[in-house]
């Protein structure tokens, strides 16, 4: 920045100082041409090298402030080179003005008059030049291509080398140039082809553009009419139309303005096209943009439906949605120049044909004695469902009141737009629905906590005996379970269960039967009796499909010995240490919620056990015996059996973790678990409590 | 799964191929609500084929059992792999349901 500042004030300087010394020049050789024209103090060199100077920097000034110009204000950059250099034209025919009117009124011939004035002339033009040459280079420039790009880089450098020709003094009119400037000249003519930018202006702002472009052109005229009334001027003691490189930018400039000018002329009559096809374009963003911007399904269809009418340019129309799954609960949310009557009457008829949900176009509506009858205002009409593969949204009529209202080019347009207006409110589901889904996820972590509260995490430590237990659910809920309740102060009641099937509806049941647990056991009733209550129980709650396993343990320290029932749960495993024995207790006993009538009673079996210290119960879930591998291999009852007489010997603790291991050594690495699995050991301890 | 009937004068066999779990399940749930199901005397269920029974599958069965019964519709599993049996037993379905090893024997009983 600091850079460009430097540099512009740099270009300030240099021009306004060459400016001054070749003017001092001038009239220095002006005021000796006029009085002793012997010795004239010719300076050719030193004029050239002044011009060229001047010219380069008033030229590096405006290609500077010219990059400043960015956008598509196209009318800002004709304007600028109006106020900024096509002024100057004027000014300069003013000022020629001025000095004939005082030469005439004192009809004094004044040499240095004179020079002023065609000094600042000059001056005025390669400002305007300058300024007109890099605002077309931006124009050319717009939309540019790399070829485009060095087409243009090699012009400039091609024009600014005719300087040097200028600093030779060279005259470039000779022969040996002529071949030289035609070929410049069919570049030029080449580089004026570049005009892309006269497409993006509205027909107003053409209209705009085209009494700016002959405001310059006039500009153009003005100052060649000048330099060319003064060329070879024997009054004069420089000829600017010598240089070359004026001739070249003037001519450059003015083909320019002038091709741009034409074009712009006439493409006036197609320019409503060109507006209208972007404006589609517009709409189509608008439409695809609307999810990112947080907008409701209703305005996409506001949407769908201002743009449609205005790119099928239809003079009525009405836009239909379907309200929730069934077709029948039509909501007519937008209507243009039509009677709901006549909708009404419409529909009817599109009802009779059969053809309501369908494509559909009828250019000539009057060939159709269906229509006919109707005695409708408008000739065409056509049908665009807004639907995607499962789903209808709604139905789009739009019509008009010539014949052939509707062609491909327009129908195509219209579709893209149902199209896109498909695509836009699906997406808008899909983000609803996720977001849905993100608070449905929420609500089961929610569960997963309160569930994982239900379940105990410390039981009672005592001295007699050790427990240690492993739970993990197949989702994030599931229908395992187990509790304890310390009936008195030598008795202890663990229950372990399973619900059938996984997720929300075994969560429910689990919580329910630990309330049940709860509830019967503070009777303090034997666990036959509580299976049979709670089959009662269940009976009445559970889903017909769904039963629920258990078995209750009520462990009795104090007689050393445990009593239990088993409701279609898995067999208990237990280790005898006095016998060094390890075996399933195989009892019979039904699962709850299997028969719920009082008949349940007779298959439920109770069991009393002593035990021995050092002993080990192992209470678990299918979930553990049912795990496969991938052979699908179950876990299964033996290889269980086998790992607690490897292992009996350990703590309760230790027991659990060399099981959960060669589980999982034997499922593998898995993410997903097919079923919850759960795990308790209890050990007896051989030290019993002091009383 | 693969559920397959076979219709015998008033008995219809179902086989049972693959796994019954709780989406498979679905489809026993739907040959067992057959209407028409209720006017055979005798289901025989084929099992020879059935790998896996889950508590699911399991539910459908218990759901259907007590309609049967008072239809006075004999329900009899036949086939029955040791695995599948074991997980009837541990639950004690095989004191509800009729399980016996092979199709003559669940015929004979079914003509009783």
């Amino acid at each position: 920045m600091l850079y460009r500042t430097n540099a512009k004030s740099l270009f300030i300087t240099s021009a306004l100082i060459s400016w001054s010394l070749l003017l001092a020049n001038v009239l220095l050789a002006a005021e000796s041409m006029h009085r002793e024209s012997s010795i004239a103090l010719d300076l050719p060199f030193v004029n050239n090298f002044l011009i060229v100077v001047f010219i380069i920097s008033v030229f590096g000034f405006q290609r500077l402030s010219a990059e400043n110009l960015k956008g598509i204000d196209f009318i800002g950059y004709l304007w600028n080179i109006f106020a900024k250099g096509g002024i100057a034209a004027y000014l300069s025919i003013a000022l020629l003005m001025v000095y004939r009117m005082v030469t005439n009124y004192s009809s004094v011939q004044s040499p240095l008059l004179l020079h002023m004035v065609y000094q600042v002339n000059f001056g005025l033009l390669v400002l305007f030049l300058a300024k007109a040459f890099y605002v077309w280079r931006q124009l050319i420039l717009y939309h540019k291509n790399k070829f485009i790009q060095i087409a243009w880089d090699w012009y400039e450098i091609l024009l600014f080398a005719t300087l040097i020709l200028t600093l030779l003094n060279f005259n470039y009119s000779s022969l040996i140039f002529l071949p030289l400037l035609g070929l410049i000249g069919l570049y030029t003519l080449f580089l004026c082809t570049n005009l892309k930018w006269v497409a993006y202006l509205t027909f107003n702002k053409k209209g705009r553009s085209l009494i700016l472009l002959v405001a310059i052109l006039l500009a153009c005229y003005i100052f060649a009419d000048f330099f060319n009334g003064f060329a070879d001027s024997p009054l004069l003691v420089i000829d600017y139309s010598d240089v070359g490189f004026l001739l070249l930018a003037m001519f450059f400039v003015a083909l320019y303005t002038l091709a741009s000018f034409l074009v712009a002329l006439f493409s006036l009559p197609t320019s409503s096209v060109f507006e209208q096809k972007s404006e589609d374009l517009l709409n189509f963003q608008r439409l695809s943009q609307s999810i990112q911007q947080g907008q409701s399904e209703k305005q996409v269809y506001d949407m769908l439906f201002e743009s449609t009418v205005k790119a099928s340019d239809a003079s009525a129309a009405w836009l239909e949605i379907f309200k929730g799954e069934k077709k029948d609960e039509i909501e007519l949310c937008h209507q243009l120049t039509i009677e709901e009557e006549q909708i009404k009457r419409i529909r009817h008829l599109l009802l009779a044909y059969n053809i309501q949900h369908i494509d559909y176009i009828n250019n000539n509506l009057d060939r159709n004695p269906g229509f006919r009858d109707l005695t409708l205002p408008w000739k065409s009409l056509i049908i665009l469902p807004i639907k995607s593969k499962k789903h209808l949204f709604g139905v789009l009529y739009l019509l008009k009141d010539i014949e052939q209202g509707f062609d491909r080019e327009t129908v195509n347009v219209l579709r893209t737009f149902t199209n896109q207006t498909i695509l836009t409110i699906e997406n808008l589901r899909l983000v609803h629905e996720s977001l849905q889904n993100e608070r449905y996820k929420e609500e089961l972590k929610i569960a997963s906590v309160v569930q994982d509260s239900l379940i105990p995490k410390k039981f009672p430590s005592d001295s007699w005996f050790e427990i240690s237990t492993y739970a993990k659910a197949a989702k994030e809920v599931g229908g395992d379970f187990y509790d304890f309740l310390q009936l008195s102060e030598s008795r202890i009641a663990i229950i372990i269960g399973d619900v059938s099937g996984k997720g929300i509806s075994a969560a429910f049941h689990m919580a329910q039967m630990k309330g049940i647990f709860h509830g019967l056991m503070q009777q303090d009733m034997p666990p036959s009796e509580f299976m049979k209550q709670a089959n009662s129980a269940l009976s009445r709650c559970l889903e017909k499909t769904s039963f629920i396993t258990s078995a209750l343990y009520i462990i009795d320290y104090r007689m050393k010995g445990f009593m239990f029932a088993r409701a279609g749960h898995c067999h208990t495993l237990y280790y005898n240490s006095m016998m060094d024995d390890t075996f399933y207790f195989q009892t019979d006993g039904l699962g709850l919620g299997i028969i719920r009538d009082k008949s349940y009673n007779n298959h439920v079996r109770e069991m009393y056990y002593d035990y021995n210290p050092t002993d080990v119960m192992v209470i678990y879930t299918d979930g553990i015996v049912e795990a496969r591998n991938p052979q699908n291999d179950e876990y299964g009852e033996d290889r269980l059996r086998y790992m607690l007489t490897q292992t009996y010997h350990l703590e309760a603790e230790d027991i659990k973790y060399a099981i959960i291991n060669d589980l999982l050594d034997f499922t593998g690495p898995t993410e997903n678990l097919y079923d919850d699995q759960t795990l308790l050991v209890i050990k007896f301890k051989p030290t019993q409590p002091s009383e | 799964m693969k559920i397959t009937n076979q219709i015998k004068d008033t008995t219809i066999i179902i086989t049972l191929d693959g796994e019954l779990d709780a989406s498979s399940s679905v489809m026993l749930d739907e040959a067992l609500s057959d209407p028409e199901i209720m006017t055979y005397s005798k289901i025989l269920v084929d099992c020879k084929d059935l790998n896996y029974i889950s508590s699911a599958g399991l539910g459908v069965f218990i759901s259907h059992l007590q309609r049967f019964e008072d239809a006075q519709i004999k329900l009899i599993f036949y086939n029955m792999q040791d695995k599948v049996r074991n997980v009837f037993e541990i639950l004690g379905l095989d004191l509800l349901m009729t399980i016996v090893s092979d199709y003559e024997e669940a015929m004979t009983i079914a003509d009783e």
